[in-house]
């Protein structure tokens, strides 16, 4: 439960964090809170030989209104997140994720940037990115580029990130006059997530689906939209049987994983039962 | 004696001594102790659940110059011995030789096969990679039934020509007549899973080696001080050995016994490498091979009468022992100690199988076999009230041994020294309005809201009696000892304040409180100022071969001592301050640490100023009075026999006191995720005099978190290859402080007729009938859909199909 050794370098900036990891692109490993990459050290599973911290790096740790968009600095802590009054006014999905990811010192060191380019099929936040249709930032040695959600996760813990970008901001938009939540099955409290729903979506007076977007995490090795359910809802009155039978589409073509926690018979029963459950407590909102 | 009260402090909530400490992080544990010059340790351990070891190269981390000492299964067979067979094992038809790693074979995943002492921890770490093994990869028998499936099946155990390793019966008056004449015979096969109590500290031990004087000195956080130095003294042939115990991160069974294992082989890193050597176990190590509670299944049948009344009880018994012999039995024959629970039953039959598997090894844990026994029980009782269509609690009422027999002698020969069993499940169904939560639950259940509620009783025997195996194993010639024997000494410093010294190290059943709180009263001073002495030393303390905080005893043997301790010193401070003072000792009168003549406030002495005269001052001393006042007093239960050592009818008495509690779970089933919330959960208890309510309480609390959580999910899986696929504490399922429900509890006391303040044992009580609890009331909640609730874990995912299955 030591790591193997390893360089460690703790640049005073942005740009010195690209160089040296344009430098170092074989065996470098980016640092910032350490709530994944820590732990995979200790167990021997990771063994980087080079460590760049960014985790001083004040530039990226930032959370402000930015007209009709809110922009979250990688280096935001999930407590940052979760605690934000903007965000719980203008898009509370994330905060309502943020506050449910691990336990308290998780959610006080680990960072929203950090979690999503770990990419862990079990991770909460990528359920509220993607839902959000978020934009992520990446920054290069050549500038930067803007990634959308959903081209972000291709698998286990692999993103579209180059070896020599860094994610440094989270882009989403508003949703005000939106109804959301984030529901999620975990053994513990301060569990990963069996499977995770994130629901945002906006109804008429009388009712009427207005718009939806559903995400879906820890069901198979990347986090996804569960576009037919949200086709079968928008334009729908939300009614409990539409939106159980619609819920019931989200395994439709999904291979659900299996371990410890759960077969994929049972993770895909609970898929459908939380859709159902995250829609109707969006709409309790 | 004049105005000794034992019972002064007893029954208060005093002052914690040890809380403060522990609690704000300033616990002195093993990974706190630095020695000059020391290394650290890490363990070679098997990646393969069963394999030949065909040869080890160690070559590589030998020759590094940061690497002082290496240790292979060739050093564990040169320079150590097979440790003896204990009383578990005595009914192997051959002996095994358990060397303290693996020396021949693999048996489990996590094995040690060998050991590294380097410079650091990270540097040992680097090495273990450069360790290379040549296994000959053999078939994994993970299963019992599988392992004992025949020939087909590998053996793990060659010289026993079996997978099963021993086979044997208990049989208490006559289960033929009882079921011949039975109106109905009741059955049901169950099963409880493996599992463990996960101590926040894993195992950890220091290890030095004086080589000039041979003195071996280990500070480790083992629970049993004895049964380190018998270990270090069969495996490596060494006379002088101190074991020092600093605080525990709790036990629970876990630091009994293969704990002995690592110490060993630390020790001989010490030896080898002529330094200090540290190990501390990783979380990982800890949950592939420090132990787990058995996995049992249970063939059960009860004969039974129509107006509901248990006649007789048989079961079989199929015991996963994991790959060692060493503690074949020890979940079997622990069914002697409630083996007939809280009920009348005169005829029983146990049929009890020991299978090795390639699995972790068994180990003493929280009741041992005893969650097992009571499970049984209240879940045939359950049975029983279905298959009569009566209420649960009735059936139990119908059963249940009465007040005016105690004490009772069981079938089995223990004896039930007090206990109101009909009156702690009339108040507990008093408590939670048992008809009332009927009614709302038949209501809810119209809404569509499963509700369940579980009723379920059962005793919680404490202290220790080492013969009670011999009562499967009759071809034992001699005793592997038996009663229980603790001492402890007492020392009134010059300085007039007390000193204890136990012969038991403290692994969460706070001694340092409880204990001052009992020697305060019979000494006369404010339990303030009696300090008990940590860390525990063998070189120091007295012997306790019943102290191991295991089998509940803390509360009869340490306790016990305390009291003899304290006793003889009060008697020989009256001697001499009655000398001093002029008077009969049996005049004096002391409090608040001074000794008075009743009637003459002038002649009084304070405990520091006889404590002057006993270590200085030889003229002021009575004649025939030693100088000094410290005393020793070793404590045997005096109330062992009959029974102590069982006869040719197999009675023993298995354990001395037995407490009781009857616990009511109340939950809510969703049945579409099968997520089982527990609403309520109730236990009126019977542990005797309390001591110390809060310290009681917490042994409670967390007794019960433990059994609950247990029921609810958290468990060892292991995949067909014998791989454990739950190695960190998140995939094992441990329950966190957000799942484990607030836990009520009313104390409902019979002080035993045979302990010196009504004491009895509180520390795994609630762990004993609370899986039953959580399985009887998640199998009511979910009675409209048919499911029938036998093997625990409850996990969601099981209930969910527990509910298809019935439907299906």
């Amino acid at each position: 439960m030591i790591p193997g050794a390893f360089d460690y370098h703790a640049p005073a900036s942005l740009e010195e964090a690209l160089s040296l990891l344009s430098a170092n692109l074989d065996d470098a490993k980016v640092l910032a809170g350490g709530q994944s990459l820590l732990p995979l050290m200790k167990l021997r599973l990771a063994k980087p030989e080079v460590i760049i911290d960014i985790g001083g790096l004040d530039e990226l740790n930032y959370i402000r209104e930015d007209g009709d968009h809110i922009a979250i600095g990688a280096l935001a802590t999930y407590t940052d997140v979760a605690e934000s009054e903007l965000i719980l006014s203008r898009c509370p999905l994330l905060a309502q994720t943020a506050v449910v990811v691990g336990d308290v010192q998780v959610r006080n060191r680990g960072t929203v940037g950090g979690g999503l380019a770990h990419a862990d099929p079990a991770e909460d936040l990528p359920a509220a990115i993607l839902a959000l249709d978020a934009e992520l930032k990446a920054t290069g040695p050549d500038g930067e580029r803007w990634i959308p959600a959903s081209d972000f996760f291709i698998m286990m813990l692999t993103t579209s990130l180059m070896p020599e970008e860094l994610l440094t901001e989270i882009r989403v938009p508003a949703r005000d006059g939106y109804k959301s939540s984030y529901q999620k099955v975990s053994r513990q409290a301060a569990g990963f997530a069996i499977v995770g729903v994130a629901v945002c979506l906006k109804e008429s007076a009388e009712g009427v689906c207005e718009d939806i977007s559903i995400a879906v995490t820890g069901m198979t090795d990347v986090a996804f939209r569960a576009e037919k359910v949200e086709t079968a809802l928008r334009g729908q009155k939300l009614e409990d049987g539409a939106i159980a039978s619609a819920a019931a589409l989200v395994t439709e073509g999904i291979d659900p994983i299996e371990d410890v926690n759960a077969t994929p018979a049972y993770r895909a029963h609970l898929a459908q039962v939380y859709v159902e459950r995250t829609i109707q407590a969006a709409r309790a909102r | 004696m004049a105005n000794a009260d034992p019972k002064q402090y007893v029954g208060l909530a005093t002052r914690s001594k040890e809380g403060p400490r522990l609690a704000t992080g300033q616990g002195r544990y093993t990974d706190d102790f630095t020695e000059p010059g020391m290394l650290q340790a890490v363990f070679l351990r098997s990646p393969h659940a069963h394999a030949r070891i065909l040869g080890v190269d160690a070559q590589a981390a030998l020759s590094r110059p940061d690497v002082f000492a290496v240790v292979t299964p060739e050093d564990m067979k040169r320079d150590t011995k097979p440790f003896r067979p204990g009383r578990y094992a005595a009914g192997l038809k051959k002996p095994v030789e358990e060397y303290a790693g693996a020396v021949d074979k693999v048996r489990y995943v996590g094995e040690p096969v060998g050991a590294v002492a380097a410079r650091d921890r990270s540097t040992a770490e680097d090495v273990l990679e450069s360790i290379t093994v040549d296994y000959d990869i053999l078939p994994a028998n993970t299963d019992v039934h599988q392992a004992m499936a025949g020939e087909d099946a590998s053996l793990i155990y060659e010289e026993l020509g079996a997978n099963l390793a021993w086979q044997g019966t208990l049989e208490y008056g006559d289960t033929e007549k009882a079921f011949r004449e039975a109106d109905r015979v009741v059955r049901e096969n169950l099963k409880i899973h493996r599992y463990s109590s996960t101590p926040l500290e894993p195992l950890a031990c220091i290890a030095s080696f004086d080589r000039f004087s041979k003195k071996l000195t280990v500070r480790t956080n083992t629970q049993v001080p004895e049964n380190i130095y018998d270990a270090l003294r069969d495996a490596l042939s060494l006379d002088d050995i101190r074991v020092i115990i600093p605080d525990i991160g709790g036990g629970f069974g876990q630091k009994i016994h293969l704990i002995r294992k690592y110490v060993v082989i630390v020790a001989l890193l010490a030896i080898k490498s002529g330094r200090p050597v540290k190990w501390i176990e990783d979380r990982n190590e800890h949950m592939m091979a420090a132990g787990h509670a058995c996995e049992q299944h249970f063939d059960v049948e009860a004969a039974v009468k129509n107006d509901g009344t248990v006649t007789g009880l048989r079961f079989k018994e199929i015991d996963d022992v994991g790959g060692s012999v060493s503690t074949l039995t020890i979940h079997f024959t622990n069914k002697l100690n409630n083996l007939s629970n809280t009920y009348k039953v005169q005829n029983i039959r146990a049929d009890g199988y020991s299978v090795v598997t390639n699995r972790c090894p068994v180990i003493p844990n929280r009741g041992i076999g005893k969650p097992g026994m009571c499970y049984i029980w209240e879940r045939i009782i359950d049975r029983v009230a279905q298959d009569l269509d009566m209420d649960p609690s009735e059936v139990r009422f119908q059963n249940l041994v009465q007040p005016e027999q105690m004490p009772y002698t069981t079938p089995n020969g223990n004896v039930y020294d007090s206990g109101d069993y009909p009156g702690l499940l009339k108040r507990a169904l008093e408590k939670v309005d048992y008809p009332g939560l009927k009614d709302e639950q038949a209501r809810e259940r119209e809404k569509g809201r499963y509700l369940g509620i579980g009723v379920v009783i059962g005793v919680e025997p404490g202290g220790r009696n080492a013969a009670r195996d011999m009562a499967i194993f009759p071809e034992m010639k001699e005793t592997p000892g038996s009663g229980g024997i603790n001492g402890a000494t007492i020392k009134l410093e010059k300085n007039g304040t007390i000193a204890l010294y136990l012969g038991s190290p403290n692994c969460g059943q706070a001694h340092e409180t409880t204990t001052a709180q009992v020697a305060a009263g019979i000494l006369g001073v404010s339990p303030d100022v009696i300090s008990t002495t940590t860390p525990f030393d063998s070189d120091i303390a007295p012997w306790g071969v019943a102290a191991a905080n295991s089998g509940n005893n803390f509360h009869l043997y340490d306790i016990g001592s305390i009291i003899g301790a304290a006793t003889q010193l009060r008697e020989k401070v009256l001697k001499v301050a009655g000398h001093i003072l002029d008077a009969q000792p049996s005049d004096l009168e002391i409090a608040d640490g001074v000794v008075t003549v009743p009637g003459f406030p002038r002649r009084k002495l304070t405990f520091a100023e006889l404590g002057k005269v006993a270590y200085n001052n030889q003229a002021l001393l009575p004649e025939g009075i030693d100088a000094g006042l410290q005393t020793t007093f070793y404590y045997t239960f005096p109330h062992a026999q009959p029974n102590m050592v069982p006869g040719k009818d197999g009675r023993v008495r298995a354990q001395f006191t037995f407490g009781a509690g009857a616990h009511v779970a109340v939950v809510q089933v969703d049945p579409r995720t099968g997520k089982v919330e527990v609403l309520r959960y109730l236990i009126v208890g019977d542990n005797g005099t309390i001591i110390n309510p809060d310290v009681v309480d917490g042994q409670i609390y967390g007794s019960a978190a433990h059994g609950i959580a247990v029921a609810l999910g958290e468990g060892f899986v292991y995949d067909d290859e014998g791989q454990l696929l739950t190695i960190t504490l998140t995939d094992y399922g441990k329950c966190s402080t957000a799942e484990t429900p607030a836990i009520e509890v009313e104390h409902a006391p019979s002080p035993s007729a045979f302990t010196p303040l009504g004491q009895k044992a509180a520390g795994e009580g609630a762990a004993i009938p609370s899986p039953a609890a959580i399985a009887s009331a998640v199998e009511n909640a979910l009675e409209p859909f048919g499911v029938k609730v036998r093997d625990l874990p409850l996990t969601p995912e099981r209930v969910w199909q527990l509910i298809k299955e019935a439907q299906a």
